[in-house]
């Protein structure tokens, strides 16, 4: 009997050999498959433009550093809130591990926002805020529009030296942040600049005729005008054409806001923009992903200040980084 | 030893038989694999569009038609996308002639593609295209977003609506384009190494901003020689080329409008909506700027404040998206307005407006006449309009809507589209009798076949649906009922075998048995002296019992052949059984029928068989008759079998101590028979059966048949376990 079991044992082993080797690969498979990075998902409001690419930049390095991948995509246009939402849902339901998002509308991505939440995603949201107090798993890396209106306030007052009138054109509600640089811009301009009236406000759109129809009856009926601040990518297009179509352009100072039409600067034809830093927002917001998936603490809200581009700083390193001049 | 070394090879011919048929299997799942997987199924890959179909392709934002023997997206949208090929395809090239239809964007093609999405550079994969902003022959790769290769500038700038010649080819991790103006004839290439290379992927057209119109599409196979003539020109065309690349985001350039477009021409312009206050007599000219919202079958354009069409002096080229400036005559209608002999002056290209949602009910109201919107309704018939139209109507809760939208792309969505499907149509809501013929409140004119989103398919409970589930379940039930009774006549013939194969074992032992000792007997008999009358009378009460006991194993093993019934026809079958019995004897016997004869199921025969023969058996047995009367008569829904004798009869009553006539009863109750003993002593015995037939089969009849058999099954099986419930063993 004793002889016996050395024998018995044998294939035993060999079956536990061969149990353990494919135990092995299918726990190396299995490995291969659950340590590949997780991915998070970065909505901008478009892709493809100056404003918004930059924060792919920002982003993309963040995550790299941090072990993740990231998936970016956004509606072709920025008033697309449909697709928006569409796309935060299927990353709701692909389970992405964290998403930064920069909201089209702020009433209408509450709902989606809440549900991704609610399936344990963290989200950032990136540049204009939501109708939502951040913490817990929401987190805000806003744009600072209150420093972006006082800026603005600042460079009115630099350019009429305190006294001349000036037109606020473009004044979106779907956007939270830009109501904030209007209501800084008034604010910081009645305190510091009391000579300088605002002879005109306007609500904007997504319109870029609609906006030249509107900054064309503004200067119609001020002949008067001194500077132009257009609050919007859109209203700073359509007070540009305004402003060219009757010869006005360098006459009439145009402070744009959120870096898209560059060239006018150049040239003079715009005094300056009003950038947001969606690089440095991008960086940070991706970095405080990762840090609060590691279980670290992240500060509920970070404000990124906007910088002052103008014909004289364009060529400077930090506007070409802020500008994604240097990507790639 | 010989049969066990046999009997181990079998098992190892079979498992060698196995292993070759799993082998032959899996070589068979490789090749089909490998070639489905080939990079080069399907090349060379054409597409001239001269078909008028493009099912192949697949959309991704856009408006995208063909016309002119060519695929067109007449939409400003950036980053819109037709895409087809195989994912495995590697080193290969695409070419097609290309043109722009914008002064601002980009137009190409893309290679090794990838994840393709909605979006601007929503695809992993190269993309190389003529970009009209820096007027260069642009390269890179996109994934989910935009690397820039190396950019070359085009001698002579890029013109929109110029025909170009474009070329992109990948072999390895080397990604080649090249650009020839087909008017002169002149190329231009550029070229890239990418290390960390997309191995594979499909082809695509795509448009930034400017859209574009694209025709004979080729793809092929690529060698290292093609890359490296295409290097060669691509160095000499970098030598000529200046280097002055402006940053660009995206794929495409920043929608600029800078000096693109002469300015239009000074004037009052007004909101689209005052137009609808013009005065109705006298022609008002007017101007308005907006964005152009449809350009087939007629031209919108829309602003804030609402939408207007278009009658243009001359047909401009003229894109979804694009910004305009109109100049006209104002007809105000009631909703909406038109400006005839219009000059249209464009602005700059955009972006195409986003559609208001709203229901069909909000859309009948003519609030949103002209305008661009996005509306749910169920599909109730789709035709082929005037030309290449295709004509959907739909409704949604109270309201009625037709839409109407170029082919396209081919018929592929339309043969797609089911009745009673819902659907999400983007398009532009009009009111103009022209088109809704006052039939439905509004049409709907459609951008392209692509602004058809089906949101769920026809509910599953569709007549055609119900009819067809009907139908298949009446079908299996036909099956279950004609394989149930397969079973049953294989089972009854299974006990009929069973009792031949008794009958014989009871003629070849018992009866024989019986007759050699009887034999014995009668001889035992004949040699005893005559002198011993005691045993003499015991001898001759053991012959009889001896003869009695062969007289029943004889008529039992007549009840037991089952050839008697194998006609199937009662009448001769009983006959044959009844003369057997009284053969040799004076009783007469007398045999009728009535009625059409029909075929008899076997279960309903052989049952009224067994009654028959008992009853006869009876009859002969105990009633001493001169005559016996067989009758059955046929009706059209049953069957009546009557035997009846003129012999000592009984009283009514005292015979349900027979096991002879309680066995006719349940044979009788098996088969939902009346089953009736009418007898009176002295007169005779007349035994009566009426079975029920199952009707003759017709379309009307046999539904009803089939359901009354469903639910005889039960009770019948009941029943037949009582009447013989060892007859599952034979």
């Amino acid at each position: 009997m004793p002889d016996k079991a050395p024998s018995q044992r044998k294939p035993v082993q060999k079956h536990s050999g061969t149990a353990c080797l494919l135990l092995g690969l299918c726990l190396s498979l299995s490995a291969g498959c659950r340590f590949r990075d997780p991915v998070i998902a970065v909505i901008p409001r478009t892709t493809g433009t100056a404003l918004w690419e930059p924060e792919h930049e920002g982003a993309a390095r963040a995550a790299a550093k941090a072990g993740l991948q990231i998936y970016w995509n956004a509606p072709t246009r920025e008033d697309d809130v449909q697709r928006q939402i569409a796309l935060v849902e299927r990353i709701i339901d692909q389970k992405y591990a964290g998403l930064i998002l920069s909201p089209d509308q702020s009433l209408a991505l509450m709902t989606p926002v809440r549900r991704a939440l609610a399936h344990g995603i963290p989200t950032v949201i990136l540049g204009s805020p939501l109708p939502m107090k951040p913490g817990g798993k929401l987190i805000y890396v806003l744009s600072d529009d209150g420093l972006a209106g006082q800026m603005a306030a600042d460079r009115v007052g630099q350019i009429l030296h305190g006294k001349g009138t000036v037109a606020v054109l473009g004044i979106d509600p779907d956007i939270a942040g830009v109501l904030d640089r209007e209501r800084s811009f008034e604010k910081a301009l009645a305190s510091g600049y009391p000579g300088i009236r605002i002879a005109a406000k306007r609500m904007g759109s997504f319109n870029v005729p609609y906006e030249q129809q509107i900054a064309e009856e503004v200067l119609a009926a001020h002949p008067d005008m001194g500077v132009i601040l257009a609050v919007t990518t859109d209203a700073t297009r359509g007070a540009y054409s305004a402003l060219t179509e009757m010869h006005l352009a360098g006459k009439v100072k145009l402070i744009g806001c959120d870096q898209d039409l560059l060239t006018p600067l150049t040239t003079g034809e715009m005094d300056s923009i009003i950038a947001e830093d969606t690089y440095d927002m991008g960086y940070r917001a991706a970095n405080l992903l990762a840090r609060a998936r590691r279980g670290e603490p992240v500060p509920a809200l970070t404000r990124v200040s906007p910088k002052l581009i103008t014909k004289d700083n364009l060529g400077s390193p930090e506007m070409r980084r802020i500008l994604g001049l240097d990507a790639r | 030893m010989r049969a066990s070394r046999a009997k181990s090879r079998v098992p190892a011919r079979r498992i060698l038989i196995a292993a070759v048929v799993a082998c032959v299997i899996v070589a068979i799942a490789l090749g089909v694999l490998a070639y489905l997987r080939s990079p080069q199924r399907d090349l060379p890959y054409r597409d001239s569009f001269a078909s008028g179909t493009a099912d192949e392709w697949n959309a991704f934002g856009g408006t995208w038609g063909i016309y002119d023997g060519g695929m067109r997206n007449d939409s400003d949208e950036r980053g819109a996308k037709l895409m087809t090929g195989s994912p495995y395809w590697r080193n290969y090239s695409v070419e097609a002639d290309v043109k722009l239809l914008g002064e601002d964007g980009d137009a190409g093609l893309v290679i090794r593609a990838g994840n393709v999405e909605d979006g601007v550079d929503s695809y992993n994969g190269y993309y190389a295209g003529l970009r009209t902003r820096d007027n260069r022959l642009t390269l890179g790769r996109a994934e989910h977003g935009w690397w820039e290769g190396p950019t070359v500038s085009i001698p002579g700038n890029v013109h929109a609506f110029q025909w170009y010649h474009l070329k992109l080819l990948a072999y390895g991790c080397q990604i080649a384009a090249s650009a020839t103006y087909l008017p002169t004839g002149k190329t231009t290439t550029v070229a890239m190494t990418d290390k960390d290379c997309l191995k594979s992927g499909i082809i695509g057209l795509r448009s930034y901003s400017s859209g574009g119109e694209w025709r004979n599409v080729v793809a092929r196979r690529a060698t290292e020689a093609d890359l490296r003539a295409m290097v060669i020109e691509a160095d000499s065309s970098r030598k000529l080329s200046s280097n002055a690349a402006a940053p660009i985001f995206g794929s495409g350039s920043l929608p600029s409008h800078l000096a693109l477009q002469p300015p239009p021409p000074e004037s009052a312009v007004q909101s689209i909506a005052s137009l609808r206050l013009a005065p109705a007599s006298g022609a008002m000219q007017a101007t308005i700027r907006g964005v152009v919202s449809l350009t087939s079958p007629a031209i919108y354009v829309q602003d804030s404040t609402g939408g207007v069409s278009v009658l243009p002096q001359s047909a401009p080229s003229l894109k979804v998206g694009d910004e305009v400036q109109v100049t006209g005559a104002v007809d105000a209608h009631a909703f909406s307005s038109t400006l005839r002999n219009a000059t249209v002056h464009l602005l700059w290209a955009r972006s195409p407006v986003s559609p208001v949602s709203v229901t069909a009910s909000q859309a009948a109201t003519g609030a949103f006449a002209a305008t661009f919107i996005e509306v749910e309704g169920r599909l109730r018939s789709k035709n082929h309009g005037t030309g290449d139209q295709l004509v959907l109507d739909l409704d949604d809760g109270n309201q009625s809507f037709r839409a109407i939208v170029d082919e396209g792309r081919g018929e592929l969505l339309f043969r797609r589209l089911k009745p009673n499907s819902l659907l999400r149509l983007r398009g532009i809501c009009v009111v103009d009798p022209n088109f809704t013929r006052n039939l439905t409140p509004f049409v709907l004119l459609l951008r392209s076949t692509a602004d058809i989103e089906v949101v769920s398919g026809p509910p599953w409970w569709t007549a055609r649906h119900v009819v067809a589930i009907g139908f298949v379940l009446l079908l299996l039930t036909l099956i279950g009922h004609f394989i149930y009774s397969r079973a049953e006549r294989w089972r009854l013939r299974a006990i009929l075998e069973e009792r031949e194969r008794l009958a014989h074992e009871m003629h070849d032992t018992l009866a024989q048995s019986f007759a050699g000792l009887g034999f014995q007997l009668q001889a035992i008999r004949n040699r005893m002296p005559g002198d011993i009358p005691a045993v003499h009378q015991q001898l001759d009460l053991a012959c009889d019992l001896v003869r009695h006991s062969h007289e029943e194993a004889r008529r039992s093993i007549t009840a037991l052949r089952p050839e008697a019934l194998e006609p199937l026809d009662l009448v001769p079958a009983l006959e044959n059984c009844a003369r057997k019995m009284v053969k040799g004897g004076a009783v007469s016997i007398q045999v009728s029928r009535a009625g059409e004869y029909r075929p008899v199921p076997l279960r309903i025969a052989n049952a009224l068989f067994r009654i028959g023969q008992e009853a006869i058996a009876n009859a002969v047995r105990h009633a001493k008759p001169s005559c016996i009367g067989i009758a059955i008569c046929y009706s059209e829904d049953a069957l009546r079998l009557e035997i009846e004798d003129d012999g000592a009869g009984f009283i009514s009553g005292r015979e349900t101590r027979g096991f002879g006539l309680r066995g006719m009863r349940k044979r009788a109750a098996a088969l939902s028979a009346h089953f009736e003993i009418i007898s009176t002593p002295g007169r005779g015995t007349r035994v009566i059966v009426t079975a029920p037939l199952p009707p003759r089969p017709t379309l009307n009849t046999f539904p009803a048949y089939l359901w009354k058999r469903l639910w005889e099954i039960y009770p019948h099986a009941q029943a037949r376990k009582q009447t013989y419930p060892h007859s599952d063993r034979g």
